[in-house]
């Protein structure tokens, strides 16, 4: 039971972690590498998803300083440590498909089973 | 401040200054672009010395980025180990770069060579960066750049296996940083620090209250440098990788790259978790474990190759589980093995590597069976694979003992001598596919058929240098064990 409702209470907490096993398996086991980059884009949003909701403060307001005032502000940090992150995401991604991009000249195929396929064929 | 407090950062700024300008020049003034490349890495090398002289004099450093002091700023930290892999990244790296400067010219396409040295540049500055600094965060965006530098400089040499071997490494080292991240969520989550020492300090008290937190990070942690130093189970996408990249990336692949990652672990199990829960918890058990078999299996494999470098690939899979052990037994002794090992190796497979991009320059083989007789034509060459053999079975008078040896002595003082025989057994395991191929290549019979080209002096330098720092390392180890004994009685 406690274990229940500490998941009802975290439910952002359980999105995040699907979402993250959803890109996780989906990278590992999909033949497709363009669905293979879309799967590693799914899981890095997961762990930003993650980040964020963990600087969320309910109630609070965005973090600029008023002086005097007595308010309660959500953190800042987790989402300027996410923006890198993105960026981070945004430059593997670039390069994962400029990769896909490359090999799918060799091959005229995206389906890594084929690729193997044709491989042991030579 | 005087600018020898900035040496820090400047180590890395250097590199990554020298990164953006070599193509530049390299399109201008040819001429000039790789002294360039070579004199910031020998800078940055001289800065790592001059550091390690500041550390030893008065104590660690701590450099605040841009002057805010943590919690809030990036903090940079320098003590005697990471110092000691500062100057062994640096040293090595532009050791293996004098070897690239001739060996690239054969590999790539001219037009590429000027981006594959701000590669270079970006690969080793990151790794210095992982190696100095002290924020959680900060490592996450260094280990995505040397990822990506990583990937490059193996697809730079634009054919098929080439491109195949470093999607597979981008999509298994995204899996890896997928993994370290969601750890330092968890981290944060419990603590609200992203700096080591404050949640160290935040994590004994912490540890109470959220135990799950901190193990699942400690297990993914685990599982994202695992996969990228290619941790047994992990190492799908290591041979691939090493074996088809251009020598110069093979040698800096295996030599560096993955050990990088092995000491990001040990500063994690003893700068970032709290001194107790190594002993409380089995994380240590689980590595040990996972590098005893690594060390049997990647001997087992290398056994079956029939190519050379992806022989040396899948050897590497045995050593880096050394280094693994060497953390995994938690006890001073067996952290100088590990470290040392990291030196050892580091200089001993960049040797190999160059000693088979020799090979495939001179006479164009790849094949172990067709290496039969090579020691009567390239006589030198096939003397530094000798030396590196030697080094790689931990024949007395190579650096490979020295390693071994501190290792199986702290096997026996933890009173686990089970481990002692692993050594031992992988040893033996190294010289069955090592030894034949020397053998073959001096005592043959009959004469090597294929074709052969001169080899170049300046590759040839470089082999000696290498086969000169084997033996150092292995007769005149007192002065380096010193330093990381001492380092290391502090961590217990």
């Amino acid at each position: 039971m406690e274990i229940l409702t500490g998941i009802i209470d975290n439910y952002y907490y359980m999105v995040a972690i699907i979402l993250f096993v959803i890109g996780m398996y989906t990278m590992l086991t999909h033949a497709n590498m363009i669905k293979k980059v879309i799967a590693m884009n799914i899981m890095d949003t997961s762990v930003f998803l993650l980040f964020v909701a963990i600087g969320y403060t309910h109630g609070a307001q965005a973090p600029i300083i008023k002086e005097g005032a007595d308010i309660i502000y959500v953190n800042p940090l987790p989402g300027a440590l996410m923006l890198t992150g993105i960026v981070v995401a945004v430059s593997v991604t670039a390069y994962a498909l400029s990769l896909v991009v490359k090999i799918y000249r060799f091959y005229e195929t995206c389906d890594y089973d084929e690729i193997c396929e044709i491989r042991s064929l030579e | 401040m005087g600018i020898a407090d900035h040496f820090p950062a400047l180590i890395v700024v250097v590199l990554f200054a020298a990164a953006f300008l070599s193509p530049l020049l390299y399109r201008y003034a040819e001429k000039i672009s790789a002294p360039f490349v070579i004199a910031s890495l020998l800078l940055s090398l001289l800065m790592s010395i001059a550091l390690l002289v500041q550390v030893q004099q008065f104590g660690p450093v701590f450099y605040h980025m841009g002057g805010w002091p943590p919690p809030w700023g990036i903090e940079f930290s320098a003590d005697p180990i990471r110092v000691y892999i500062l100057i062994v990244v640096t040293a090595v790296s532009l050791w293996i770069f004098l070897y690239a400067l001739r060996d690239l010219k054969h590999e790539l396409k001219k037009e590429v060579i000027g981006w594959y040295y701000t590669l270079y540049s970006i690969l080793v500055g990151s790794m210095a960066g992982i190696a100095l600094t002290n924020d959680l965060f900060n490592l996450f965006v260094l280990m995505e750049i040397c990822a990506i530098s990583a990937c490059a400089i193996i697809s730079i040499k634009e054919d098929r296996e080439c491109l195949e071997a470093s999607f597979k490494y981008l999509i298994l080292s995204a899996m890896g940083t997928g993994c370290f991240l969601l750890g330092v969520a968890m981290i944060y989550m419990a603590t609200g620090y992203l700096n080591y020492s404050f949640i160290q300090a935040a994590l004994a008290e912490a540890i109470v209250h959220y135990p799950l937190n901190i193990f699942t990070a400690a297990a993914l942690f685990i599982v994202a440098f695992g996969t990228k130093a290619a941790l047994f189970p992990l190492h799908v996408w290591l041979p691939d990788a090493h074996a088809s990249a251009p020598t110069p990336s093979s040698a800096m692949l295996s030599g560096l790259v993955i050990k990088i990652y092995a000491f990001a672990l040990f500063l994690m199990f003893y700068h970032v978790f709290p001194r107790g829960m190594l002993t409380t918890i089995p994380l240590n058990e689980i590595i040990l474990w996972m590098a005893a078999l690594g060390t049997m299996f990647g001997s087992v494999y290398a056994m079956i190759q029939t190519d050379l470098k992806k022989m040396l690939a899948f050897s590497s899979i045995g050593q880096i589980s050394y280094i693994f052990m060497g953390i995994g037994f938690h006890h001073d002794l067996a952290l100088v093995g590990a470290f040392y090992h990291i030196m050892v190796h580091a200089i001993t497979k960049a040797l190999l590597f160059m000693t088979a991009g020799v090979i495939i320059y001179s006479t164009g083989v790849r094949k172990i069976s067709d290496l039969a007789g090579i020691g009567r034509i390239l006589p030198l060459t096939m003397l530094a694979f000798t030396i590196g053999s030697a080094s790689m079975v931990g024949i007395p008078g190579t650096g490979g003992l020295i390693s071994k040896w501190y290792l199986a002595l702290s096997a026996l003082e933890i009173g686990r001598p089970l481990f002692v025989l692993v050594i031992l057994a992988s040893s033996l395991l190294n010289a069955i596919y090592y030894m034949p191929i020397v053998i073959n290549a001096f005592m043959h019979q009959e004469d090597f058929i294929h074709e052969v080209r001169p080899v170049p002096r300046y590759m040839l330098a470089s082999l000696i240098v290498g086969m000169f720092f084997v033996i150092v390392t292995g007769f005149f180890s007192r002065p380096v064990v010193t330093l990381l004994e001492q380092a290391a009685i502090l961590l217990f």
